[in-house]
């Protein structure tokens, strides 16, 4: 029934998509300063594509889960699945250097974040 | 103390020149990244939040990480404005060429679903019988043959089966 909500849509913020569009544009953007004009469809294929990502990534992390016998997902689990996974290998410094996220984030809002 | 709303971080530079770089600017809200997470597992899985934060940064990478591939492509191209066919192109460039199918599925269904006037008008000829059902809402209707048509059109602008590798810049 979740799943059905899901694929329903998320009526208002988000509207067919899982994910907020504008907030994709955002992080779109920072990538680099060449980055200005973005066209409408493309912060949509992302929607999709930050979904698939994001399970292809999670269904790796959990098959770790697994072999450590745990029912309980952990940063660990991800880790390890992104270096065993070739595709993965843009993350391999970005989860190794970010053990201060977990540690800076004891809310969720207006945090400032330094690296 | 890491909660420092005013403090003068500004390790963010790009984007935002006044305060550091706030979350809302850097990731994808928590609760979305979370639902998609748990779709993905048994329901007898449970995640760690510091699992989702990291699949959070994750996603933000991956974006950043495909958006550059497309804006270096639109620059040798010359051209300012970056669509989806260049995302689409960066992801088989990059190892994603799996998720192509799935985007133009969605992309698909997603110009079906808006009943664009555009979509309807790049579907060339046969059009008739497109925009009778693009404009009843057409998701419903169980003409594949509509779905098709536009289906093919979208496929040919791209050419994504010969994506150029180009191992240099990619190693970490």
């Amino acid at each position: 029934m979740y799943s059905g909500i899901l694929s329903g849509g998320i009526s208002g913020r988000t509207g067919p998509h899982s994910l907020p569009l504008a907030r994709i544009k955002k992080i779109m953007k920072r990538s680099g300063e060449d980055v200005k004009m973005i066209s409408g469809e493309a912060p949509i294929v992302f929607s999709k594509a930050c979904e698939l990502f994001i399970e292809e990534l999670t269904v790796r992390a959990w098959m770790v889960t697994l072999q450590g016998k745990r029912r309980t997902l952990h940063k660990e689990d991800v880790m390890a699945a992104v270096s065993a996974t070739d595709i993965f290998d843009f993350l391999v410094e970005l989860v190794s250097v970010s053990n201060d996220h977990a540690t800076a984030l004891p809310s969720s809002h207006d945090l400032v974040f330094e690296t | 103390m890491a909660e420092a709303p005013g403090s003068p971080a500004g390790s963010g530079g790009e984007g935002s020149p006044r305060s550091g770089v706030r979350e809302q600017d850097r990731y994808l809200p928590i609760a979305n990244i979370s639902r998609i997470m748990k779709k993905a597992l048994p329901a007898n899985g449970k995640i760690a939040k510091d699992a989702k934060e990291t699949v959070q940064e994750c996603v933000s990478e991956f974006i950043s990480f495909i958006t550059s591939e497309a804006s270096d492509k639109c620059q040798k191209e010359k051209r300012k404005t970056i669509n989806g066919d260049d995302l689409l192109w960066a992801m088989a460039t990059l190892g994603f060429e799996d998720y192509i199918e799935p985007l133009k599925l969605y992309l698909q269904k997603y110009r079906e679903m808006e009943g664009d006037s555009k979509a309807t008008a790049k579907g060339g000829d046969g059009s008739i019988r497109k925009e009778a059902g693009v404009l009843q809402g057409g998701t419903q209707l169980g003409s594949s043959s509509q779905g098709m048509a536009q289906h093919v059109s979208f496929t040919q602008g791209m050419n994504y089966m010969h994506p150029q590798f180009h191992n240099g810049d990619l190693s970490g």
